[in-house]
Formats: structure tokens, sequence, C-alpha cells
């Protein structure tokens, strides 16, 4: 018996082994690498220990404040973009039978768009000068906007582009998330004279909770690295209006090769996306316990 | 009550439209581009020709082609995206597997740290992980120390190196797995199979959606990515056909026709693929969850 355990055990190991030597090597070890050198000046020749100096440098850092504060910005207004519109795009969805199939494939077609295409084609509507979006403002008589070369603009253009590729994704999470609701509580609520509205706020949205709050954590994370849009529809610009955080530790590492200061940002990243994970799991998973069906 | 029915679907049915028009607007100016030649492009006419070309310049995606070496663009990118997509399935199905089905010391504990990987984003890896594929020993001019030379820098290996784990895989098909009973592996064993031998002839032809479902996110994120390759390759023959996008803008002008040709093309096997296989794609989408 002893022998056939021993056997059973190096099976495992060795079917496990191919997935732990890449987990090992590109996942878990390099968060060590990357606090290792955020206390170093390495520059791709050179490394020297620098203590905690490009920590000290993260607060003095204009362009990197900038940078924080505009990433916010952009994933608060694409998360509640794309969620609130991903559930109103949903409901709609849903009323219309056997037309679903058709206009889910409108919706959902930007989401296989890669995020650089995208920004290609949207680079083209965004065009000063004879770009599709001018023509339209000067079929309404409107003045001609510059978009993406404008200050107040670029940072909602950019926000735009990811509102068009991701809606279609919330709107299928939400529309299985409202095909899985029973339909008899909607009855009862008839029965019991609740109103459309009552139905949708007392019914439709804590059934969904839990649909909303796997797009709230995991939006948040990846709108939070939001990197490919800027990079191509603005490369941070103008006047560093549009520049992330991951446009900043890209800039700082493979264009300035200050790969110290560029890895301490990332710790910073890394800490902020994890506080606001965990109040997302704090507050947002009180739904779970919400099991009617 | 039914007529009330009726009329919401009817109002339904209409914004659908509307926002369908809206969300394809950007798509059908992609096509009609492409067909258009620069004259046209830069007369500003009406906003019906943005979408319809006077003269269709199917010429363009010729002369899009021969500007850069696309036959090389595509070979990386088909490459990486087969070869990384083959070689993950494979180490996932494995792992997911074992620790679904098999009983070793510490299974649980080596699980649980894999789930870990899950809650690092790959955008938090991109530095330390081009530090080590730079300074791996004995590669690519390196020394014992890793010294020397560029290692794995702007080769295909760099390109697959982060997408080859993925602890999401695993855990996908460690829940498959779970569900098969006992009974299954009971039988197998009777009838002589291995462990592994159970593996590969009766759990893996039984999971073909999972592979399926896999299969189209592994590739998706492979062929759409942008970002590591924008990092980890420095000459133009390692581009892939993402970054390889920008060689048709410049700092004055751009040549849209020819951007918006090879964007198309770009674009078309995935775009393809969803159209033919929608179904298995959106669900593979909403049981799987994550981002391509």
């Amino acid at each position: 018996m002893k022998k056939k355990n021993s056997h059973n055990d190096l099976v495992g190991y060795a079917m496990i082994a191919p997935y732990y030597l890449f987990l090992f090597l590109f996942i878990l070890v390099p968060v060590g690498v990357n606090l290792f050198m955020s206390f170093t000046d390495y520059n791709l020749n050179t490394m020297n220990f620098v203590g905690i100096s490009n920590y000290l440098r993260l607060f003095r850092d204009p362009i990197l404040k900038k940078s924080v504060v505009n990433t916010l910005l952009y994933t608060v207004i694409t998360l509640a973009s794309t969620i609130s519109c991903g559930l109103l795009v949903a409901i709609l969805i849903t009323q219309t039978g056997r037309l679903i199939p058709v206009f889910r494939t409108f919706v959902f077609l930007p989401y296989v768009v890669s995020m650089a295409s995208a920004s290609m084609i949207w680079l083209w509507i965004y065009e000063p000068g004879y770009g599709l979006l001018n023509a339209i403002l000067k079929v309404f008589n409107l003045p001609m906007q510059s978009w993406i070369y404008d200050v107040k603009l670029a940072l909602i253009c950019v926000s735009v582009v990811s509102f068009w590729k991701l809606l279609g994704y919330n709107m299928v999470m939400y529309t299985s998330g409202l095909l899985g609701i029973p339909q008899h509580l909607y009855e009862a609520a008839k029965i019991d004279g609740a109103n459309a509205l009552h139905r949708f706020r007392y019914i439709t949205l804590p059934m969904l909770r839990p649909t909303t709050f796997f797009l709230l954590v995991t939006g948040f994370i990846n709108n939070f690295n939001v990197f490919e849009q800027v990079k191509i529809l603005t490369n941070g610009g103008p006047v560093n209006s549009t520049t992330t955080v991951m446009h900043q530790i890209y800039n700082r590492g493979f264009v300035d090769y200050q790969f110290g200061y560029a890895s301490a940002i990332t710790v910073l990243m890394m800490i902020v996306v994890s506080i606001i994970t965990a109040v997302n799991f704090k507050f947002g998973s009180k739904g779970h316990d919400l099991d009617l069906s | 009550m039914i007529s009330k029915k009726k009329i919401n679907a009817v109002i339904a049915i209409l914004c659908m439209t509307l926002l369908s028009v809206v969300m394809f607007a950007p798509i059908l100016l992609m096509f009609s581009t492409s067909l258009k030649s620069m004259g046209e492009i830069s007369s500003r006419e009406g906003l019906l020709r943005f979408f319809v070309p006077v003269k269709a310049h199917f010429s363009n995606f010729t002369e899009a082609l021969q500007q850069g070496d696309w036959n090389r663009y595509f070979y990386n990118t088909f490459l990486v995206t087969v070869v990384t997509v083959i070689i993950s399935l494979v180490i996932n199905s494995m792992a997911g597997f074992a620790f679904a089905r098999l009983n070793f010391k510490g299974r649980d504990q080596l699980f649980f740290i894999g789930l870990v990987g899950l809650m690092i984003p790959p955008q938090a890896t991109v530095i330390p992980v081009f530090f080590i594929l730079k300074n791996f020993p004995l590669a690519g001019g390196n020394n014992m120390l890793g010294r020397g030379g560029m290692g794995f820098i702007n080769t295909h290996f760099a390109l697959m190196a982060p997408y080859l784990a993925g602890s999401f895989g695993v855990f996908l098909f460690r829940q498959f797995f779970l569900n098969f009973p006992q009974a299954l592996d009971d039988a197998a064993r009777i009838d002589g199979l291995s462990r592994f031998g159970a593996f590969l002839r009766i759990h893996v032809p039984l999971s073909k959606p999972v592979f399926a479902s896999l299969l189209v996110m592994k590739a998706t994120q492979c062929w759409n990515e942008y970002t590591w390759p924008l990092i980890v390759t420095t000459t133009d023959r390692m581009r892939t056909l993402q970054i390889a996008l920008v060689i048709f803008k410049d700092e004055v002008h751009t040549q849209w026709n020819y951007m918006m040709a090879m964007t198309l093309i770009i674009i078309a096997p995935l775009a393809i693929l969803f159209l033919l296989a929608q179904k298995a794609f959106v669900e593979g989408i909403v049981t799987s969850g994550i981002k391509g």
C-alpha cells in the first residue's frame, strides 16, 4: 500500500511540474524580483543598491501624481459606463426574443477586435482634419474639435474606445445573469402589486449582484492597468493629460531605462490594486448569501 | 397585457437596432476606408461618403502588404499563438487533472499557491520578467551568471513565456475534472490503465468543451497581445502583427487606407471564428469570465 502511494505521489508531481516551472519563473518569482529591483538603480548594465530613494522619489514626481489621477478618473468613467450601460443593454436585448443572436453579434463584435486594432480605427475617427466625428459635427453646424489633441477631451476619448470594446462583454455577462433569474419571482411580485421599477429594484438588481460584483472586481483590475489605448492614441499627451500609471511604468522602464524607479511604481500600483480589490470584496460580496434558485 | 408586452418588445428592438448601427459604424468605416484612395479620404465630402467608397481600390491590400515584412509578422504572430496554445493546453490539462484526481502530498497547498498567481495582474510583472529573460543563464550569449548577452530578449520564446503556465486554465480544468465519477478512475485501473493512461484515454477525450473554450481564450489573448511584444522585441524581424500596424503612421501623416486594410486583415481570423462559433465563443467567455 505504501509503495503504491509513493508512486501516485510521483505521477502527481510529474504532472504539475511543467505548470509549476512556468508559474514560478514567470509569475511568482517576478513579484519578488520586482520588489528587489525597486531598491536598486538597475539600468540594463549596472545595478547598485540605493535603499528607499526610489520610493521617496514617488512622492516628488508630479507626472506620476498626474498619472494616478488620470488612471483613477479613467477607471471610474469606464467602469461606471460599461457596467450601467451593459446592464441596460442586457435588459433591452432580452426583450427582443428571436432577434437576440443578431443584436448580440453586433454589440459583441468589437470585443473580438484587439485593443491595438480598435485604437487604430478610433485614431481615424478622431482625426481632427477630416475624421468622422468632425464630419458629423459639421453636419450639425457645430464647431470642430481636436479630440485626442485637446487637453480636456483626450481622456474621455480614450475611455470611449474602451467603452466601445467592452460594452459587449458586460452585456453578455449580464444577459446570462438575467436569464438565470427564476421567472416565478417576478410573477409573485406582480401578484403582490409591485410595479416595473419595484421589480427591477428589489428583484433584478439583488439577483444580479454576483455578476455586478464580478464585473466590478475584474473590471477594476483591468482598467487600472490601462496602457495600449493610451500608448497608441495619445502616448500620454497632450501635456500628460492622458498618461496613466502603466504608461509611466513603461516610459520610466523601457524608454528611460530607469528600471529601479519603474519597479517602485509597479509596487505602488500593486498595493493600490490590492487595497481597492480588498475593499470591493469587503463591501461587494454581501450579495453572495442570496440564493433563491 | 399582451399588447403592453408587444410595445415593450418593439421599443427594445428599435433601441437595439440603433445601438447595433452605432457599434458597427467603426467597423464599417474600417471596411470602406480600406478600399479608398488617399485622395478620396482627404477630400472631406458628405457624411455618407465615409461609409461608401466612390471606387473600390482592392489594390490597397497588396500595396499595404508591401510596406514592411508582413510575411514575417504573420509568421511570428501565428507561430507564437499556435505554440503557446498547444503548450499551455497540455500543461494546464495535466496539472488540472493531477490537482483534481490524484492524491499526493501537499496537493491542496500547491494548488492554493497557484491561485495566488491569478491575483497578480500580468502588467505588474513586465519589468521583472523582462529582467529574468534578459539575464537567463547560458541563453543568448549569456554566461553562467546570466551576464554578457541579451538572453531570451527578442526571441519567440520570450514572446510566449509569460503565457505558457496560466493558473486560470489549471483552475478551469480542475473544476471540470472534479465532476468526473470515481467509478471511471476505478474502471480504468481495473482495465490496466496507468493514471497517466487514464488521463490520456478517458479524461482528455471527455473534456472537449473545456479545451475548446480555453483554446479560444488563449488564442484570442496571444493574437491580440500588444504590450508584451512591444517590450520584448527589439528588431523589425521579431515584430508581431499588432505592433506592426504603426508602420503606416508617422509624425506628420497617416496612410489611413493601408492602415485600415491591414487592421481588417488582422481582425479577420478572430472575427470569422467568432461569427462561425458564436455560441461557443460567448459561452466560453461567460463560463470562464475573464478578459481575453
